[in-house]
């Protein structure tokens, strides 16, 4: 991460905008209230007691209904759009055509070709483009990301990865006639759901961790519990295919919240369960006199080996339960961290590398695995994607 | 300079290496010359083993049959699983052919002296001497009709910690024997050790006692065949992680743990009786070992005493037998 000083002069002070204060944007303005070097500038959204919401807690931040009005405004830098899926594309696009740094939050486009339309916009550009992976950023994962970089777990032979909730996954609705507005991940016309909404964090994982994009998946997805007039899936299971013979198995349901979520990333020598933090060896490590012994006797040599020794103790009872990944406490999820880089991003003029390649990996991942269930064949990676 | 062929081994060795936590610690088998597919087999039901001994044997194990004694037996006669009655018998042999020295009830005396260790004190001479009416093989009562066991005391518990090792590695030897093993190394955190045959490029495994200061050197060489190692010890640290543990060894004669940083390394044919007797000489005062051991067949030992000198600890091997 890079560690830019701040200073107090307001010329030093990232100033942006944000596009949708429904859940997700009220925690970006929790966590850029706290970011130094951050003025939170304007706040869009065309559901007007969302809006108010938002300007009560901001103070001296201009409101807009309309986005598009935002982008005009005179001397912001750049935006946070956390709107419903159907509009990420647009609002991307839009505030690219304005000149704007922007951080997208998750799924990176409604449609392939829109995800496609957004890379190509942004080829080329020096503007800052950051998406809504947050894990990315986090700690916990980048430490499993170099544990296996270091061959920890070997080769990686099989991810699997899920995402459980037990509850209707539904905002409370004033009047019957905002359902579709304030519900939208539960209507095809705006998102895709649990692979959009949930998937697209541990395909981005996947996608990073396996260094490519998978080659085609196929998948069954239902609604068999939550059947209250929604249109997207209660339930999904996915497999994806990667070039080399791996397979991220995937599935999530909001029926059942026993597992959780996790992904699992699985190699002949261990596992990491990056959500818990955790990493387990297959087998542990020998003593170094072990090591010793093997190599010599492999080699040919006949040579004492220092190994007897009092153990009273039990020594690394720890490793049989896993050990941390990072030790210390971790409270972040990689959200707040994510956000102070993209206002770092913007004040040095450095984008971080490779972020609108994990956007379209992710984005690109999880609506084959929709159009997988949907159609109910196997969907192969768009060729000739640019990403 | 060109080398002959005959300089060369005429063939790699083929080297199977597995470990696994079991027991507490560590446990490793390095087996030779045994292809990888049935070494594999071999590992598995080797591990196997290894948890139905620990789930017989643990008290830390809240479900074994050691610690429903625990919990039971000085209330009731307890009727345990015939597995376990055979290992109380064994130790029970064990306590009187080293004459008090081996007991597998020193649990409420070691626990006294890890609390106080842990705190940074000594404990007084009345809770030495309270926790002292809580051990003692004499008050664990075998009745061999119902073969049923009985604490004497409230408070007294079992603790296989200084059995169950060289318990397990003999059985673990005698099935890798009938398996046609002829050659194998076995190690349960280094401190117990099992060898079948030889080293294939020697005459026998040797194997080295490290200096605990010092890890690389070796203080002293067994050459081992088919036979088994266990060394005891007090340690300043915990080999592994490097941090102060308690590392002592209580006297069930006097209730206090021996003094300084000693250990006693013994080989023997039996792998239980390794296990025994490094404990068991390491408490018994120099002039009284040599009896103990005219009881046993094959053993030799050595104690290794470290002295402090000039800020550095150095290792001498004090007193040795059967060498």
């Amino acid at each position: 991460m890079r560690a830019a000083p701040v200073g107090e002069s307001p010329s030093d002070r990232v100033r942006l905008g944000l596009i949708g204060v429904g859940t997700r944007g009220n925690l970006h303005i929790a966590h850029l209230l706290r970011t130094p070097g951050v003025e939170i500038a304007a706040l869009c959204d065309d559901y007007e007691p969302h809006l108010q919401a938002g300007l009560a807690r901001v103070k001296g931040a201009k409101g807009f209904a309309d986005y598009r009005q935002m982008l005009d405004m005179p001397g912001l830098d750049g935006v946070l759009i956390a709107a419903p899926l159907y509009l990420h594309a647009r609002m991307c696009l839009d505030a690219f055509s304005a000149d704007k740094h922007v951080f997208c939050e998750k799924s990176l486009a409604y449609t392939i070709e829109e995800c496609q339309a957004v890379a190509d916009a942004h080829r080329g550009s020096k503007k800052v483009f950051q998406i809504g992976h947050q894990r990315m950023f986090s700690p916990v994962f980048l430490r499993a990301f170099e544990l296996v970089r270091n061959g920890e777990i070997g080769q990686i032979t099989q991810i699997r990865a899920f995402w459980h909730r037990n509850g209707n996954w539904r905002n409370p609705v004033p009047d019957p006639s905002l359902e579709h507005r304030l519900n939208w991940r539960l209507y095809r016309a705006y998102s895709c759901g649990l692979m959009t909404e949930l998937a697209s964090h541990h395909m981005q994982v996947a996608n990073w961790f396996l260094g490519t994009h998978p080659a085609s998946c196929v998948g069954y997805g239902s609604i068999n519990y939550w059947k209250d007039g929604r249109e997207l899936y209660d339930n999904v299971n996915v497999v994806y295919r990667y070039a080399n013979g791996t397979h991220v198995i995937y599935d999530s349901l909001i029926s059942n919240v026993f597992y959780g979520l996790e992904i699992q990333i699985m190699g002949p020598k261990g596992t990491i369960e990056a959500e818990t933090g955790r990493v387990y060896a297959e087998h542990p490590k020998p003593a170094p006199g072990i090591v010793q012994l093997i190599n010599g006797l492999e080699n040919g040599f006949f040579e004492t080996v220092p190994i007897g020794g009092p153990s009273w103790v039990p020594d690394l009872k720890k490793d049989t339960k896993g050990s941390l990944l990072v030790n210390e406490k971790i409270t972040d999820d990689g959200t707040a961290i994510s956000l102070a880089a993209y206002a770092n991003a913007i004040r040095s003029g450095q984008p971080i590398p490779g972020m609108m390649e994990q956007a379209c990996r992710a984005g690109v991942c999880v609506l084959m695995g929709q159009a997988a269930m949907e159609q109910q064949k196997e969907i192969a990676w768009p060729e000739g994607f640019r990403e | 300079m060109e080398e002959s062929i005959s300089d060369r081994p005429s063939s790699r060795t083929q080297v199977f290496h597995r470990s696994c936590f079991a027991m507490n610690t560590r446990f490793s088998m390095v087996l030779v010359d045994i292809d990888s597919e049935t070494a594999e087999a071999m590992a598995t039901g080797v591990e196997r083993d290894l948890r139905a001994l620990e789930r017989l044997m643990s008290r830390f194990d809240l479900e074994s049959p050691v610690s429903d004694l625990n919990r039971r037996a000085s209330e009731n006669a307890v009727h345990p699983p015939d597995g376990l009655w055979e290992i109380l018998s064994l130790c029970r042999d064990y306590w009187q052919r080293t004459r008090g020295a081996f007991d597998i009830t020193l649990w409420p005396l070691n626990q006294l002296w890890r609390e106080h260790f842990d705190r940074g004190e000594e404990p007084t001479e009345e809770a030495i001497e309270r926790a002292r009416q809580r051990v003692g093989l004499e008050r664990l009562h075998l009745d061999e009709t119902d073969r049923t066991v009985r604490f004497e005391s409230e408070g007294m518990s079992i603790d296989l910690g200084g059995f169950g090792k060289g318990f397990a590695l003999e059985r673990v030897a005698a099935s890798l024997r009938t398996q046609g093993v002829e050659r194998a190394f076995l190690s349960f955190g280094e401190s117990s050790i099992t060898v079948l045959g030889s080293h294939p490029h020697g005459p026998a495994w040797p194997v080295g006692i490290s200096d605990m200061f010092d890890p690389q050197e070796n203080v002293r060489i067994f050459q081992m065949r088919n036979e088994s190692l266990s060394t005891s010890g007090t340690t300043p640290y915990n080999g592994m992680g490097g941090e102060r543990v308690f590392g002592q060894i209580v006297n069930p004669r006097n209730g206090r743990p021996i003094e300084g940083y000693r250990t006693m390394s013994v080989a023997s044919p039996s792998g239980m009786e390794a296990e025994v007797l490094s404990t068991a000489l390491l408490v018994t005062p120099e002039r009284d070992r040599a009896a103990i051991l005219s009881g046993f067949s094959n053993v030799s030992a050595v104690e290794i005493v470290y002295h402090s000198s000039a800020g550095e600890y150095v290792p001498r091997s004090e007193w040795q037998y059967g060498f």
